[in-house]
């Protein structure tokens, strides 16, 4: 059984263990570069992944028609002018698709930094500054978390005014919460270990300790939350383009394509099933990468991410 | 155990003052959150009903939205205080009857799924865990991976195409077996996940192997020492699962058109009805926050180690 895998690696693939009869290796040319041992799982995010960003960077040339263009022929068919058919105003479904993927993407991603940045920063200095800071911060989080996500991002968005930036912040704020979680979580178990004790005794303020001494020891559990956080970014923002209070109009993400064919499901269902495929295909590929993130980083199951 | 037991209530008290200030914290936060919405709901009307200026101002000053914000805050924290929520704007009829009339339909929903996925996500576990050869470990893993990868949203969307669409199964508007399905897997899902884990790390502890010499059978080792010192785990995660359901419930009936406090609220967010959408948003945080009470003083009842923190 065991000599099925390569030398290094468990057999379940869930941590990478070094061979006890092996030298630990020294740094030298001998060594060769190995392909990680993967799950077939974590393989197929790593492609998907992929795909998705090159299609997110090459993307406007992939397709020969402009997104935004209209045709004669509405909700038209799958042909092969137009790969995926039109949509209700005769635009091509796979170019406002690959636009979709870059738009989608950068959203979602700019919009889980600003989570991370805002939820992780608030967390430190809670922990940091004490009894108040503490109870004050997360009081604010326990709020947050209170409220059903999609109606605090609702009433957010509407309250900025309807646009980019407020669905970025709008998402940015909803999803805050979860990042000071899990920092918190992580504080406390590096908290109580003896580096922190000295920094300490060394005279380091709380603020220094915090920041330069256990928030890079964090960013594994971050870094995993960060890919669990994404998608449901990407997804909230469908949700919201869903219910008409997304981006403006002229921008194809996913959520404004469900929301616009969602009107015509008889006529069209390819319209709208393409935004949903592509939706669900990324999901799964972060939740893959998120999942073994999380083994890498969490391998005792601690449980601080969920 | 009168230390025990004061170290209980010493820490519900300090947990219920906590879950007070939050819910008040809620009801400040919706308030103001609100207010910053740009337009009104006298812009809302007039745009439908087309009324002069003269008459918007006059509604304007009938409904007391003229009033300084600080002024209508006092004002409606005097009337909730009292137990009246006030008429919402645009029907004119009190908030708690609109709410009302469609509550029953989000409970339905939301406690379908929430037995589907309790039923599946707690069943699923344990009969993996007795009969760890059979499909049902499969199952158990199935219905995790599904649950982290596919968002209800797109298999709602999904759903309503293929089933109610192509196929005619199911009722496109007001269905309520497709939602709850979804939901409840969903649901399933996540509980499936924890307690697995958690069932597999209590399986290689020193007292299972104590059990197994002892020569009780799987069965009971399962249900009757591992399921309790993993469900001690899961217990902390209630508050997370309701307002998971509750949330899922929310989306789904805004996907699956069904009337509910979701379609409810998104259209009084669209139509600037203060009075409704507060209600809607506070009745809903504190539902979450006495869940999450509940949970914990639970766990602490239940779980000795957690008195210690």
């Amino acid at each position: 059984m065991r000599a099925l895998y390569p030398p290094g690696s468990d057999p379940d693939g869930r941590a990478f263990v070094l061979d006890e009869s092996e030298d630990r290796p020294v740094a030298g040319p001998t060594r060769r570069f190995r392909f990680p041992h993967l799950r077939l799982g974590t393989w197929l995010g790593v492609v998907i992944m992929g795909a998705a960003l090159a299609i997110a960077c090459v993307g406007p040339w992939i397709s020969i028609h402009d997104p935004n263009d209209f045709s004669s022929t509405v909700n038209a068919a799958p042909s092969d002018i137009h790969w995926l058919g039109t949509d209700d105003l005769g635009q091509d479904v796979f170019a406002r698709l690959i636009v979709g993927t870059r738009l989608s993407l950068v959203l979602g991603t700019v919009a889980a930094l600003v989570a991370l940045l805002a939820g992780t920063l608030a967390a430190l200095f809670g922990m940091a500054s004490g009894r108040i800071g503490n109870l004050l911060v997360f009081g604010i989080v326990d709020l947050i978390r209170a409220l059903p996500g999609v109606l605090f991002a609702l009433a957010l968005v509407v309250a900025i005014e309807p646009g980019t930036t407020s669905v970025v912040l709008a998402l940015g704020l909803a999803f805050a919460p979860d990042f000071a979680r899990i920092t918190r979580a992580s504080y406390l178990q590096e908290a109580a270990r003896p580096y922190v004790a000295a920094a300490f005794v060394f005279g380091a303020s709380p603020v220094r300790i915090a920041l330069v001494h256990i928030l890079p020891n964090i960013t594994g559990a971050l870094v995993t939350q960060f890919a669990i956080i994404l998608p449901r970014c990407i997804v909230l923002e469908a949700v919201l383009s869903f219910l008409g209070l997304g981006v403006s109009p002229e921008y194809a993400t996913w959520g404004r394509m469900i929301a616009s064919a969602s009107s015509y499901t008889e006529e069209a269902p390819h319209v709208l099933l393409a935004p949903i495929v592509a939706l669900s295909v990324l999901t799964f590929a972060f939740a893959m990468i998120g999942d073994e993130l999380r083994r890498r980083f969490d391998p005792a199951r601690r449980r601080i991410m969920t | 155990m009168m230390a025990q037991l004061r170290g209980i209530s010493l820490g519900i008290a300090a947990e219920v003052l906590r879950s007070f200030a939050i819910a008040v914290g809620i009801v400040v936060l919706t308030f103001f959150l609100l207010r910053m919405i740009p337009g009104d709901v006298v812009d809302v009307i007039g745009l439908e009903g087309a009324l002069t200026y003269e008459q918007q101002a006059n509604l304007r000053a009938e409904m007391g939205l003229t009033r300084s914000w600080g002024e209508q805050f006092w004002l409606w924290l005097g009337m909730i205080a009292g137990g009246d929520f006030g008429l919402s704007s645009r029907f004119a009829i009190p908030v708690t009857q609109l709410i009302g009339a469609v509550l029953g339909s989000t409970i339905t929903l939301g406690l379908s799924a929430l037995t589907i996925g309790i039923c599946l996500g707690i069943g699923l576990p344990v009969l993996a865990a007795i009969y760890p050869r059979s499909a049902f470990v499969w199952l158990a893993e199935a219905i995790t991976i599904w649950s982290i990868t596919v968002p209800t949203f797109s298999t709602g969307i999904a759903a309503v195409v293929v089933f109610a669409v192509w196929l005619g199964m199911i009722p496109a508007i007001g269905n309520l077996s497709a939602p709850a399905l979804i939901l409840g897997i969903d649901i399933a899902g996540s509980i499936a996940k924890i307690l697995r884990e958690d069932m597999k790390e209590i399986e290689s502890a020193d007292f299972i192997r104590t059990a197994r010499a002892k020569g009780l059978s799987r069965t009971r080792i399962v249900l009757a020492h591992i399921l309790p010192n993993a469900m001690t785990v899961t217990l902390a995660l209630v508050g997370l699962i309701f307002s998971n359901v509750l949330t899922g419930a929310i989306t789904m009936e805004i996907v699956f058109g069904r009337p509910g406090i979701g379609t409810l609220a998104l259209q009084a967010i669209k139509g600037r009805d203060y009075p409704l959408v507060q209600t809607i948003i506070i009745w809903l945080g504190i539902a979450v926050i006495i869940a999450n009470l509940v949970a914990d003083i639970a766990q602490r009842f239940v779980d000795p180690r957690i008195r210690l923190r």
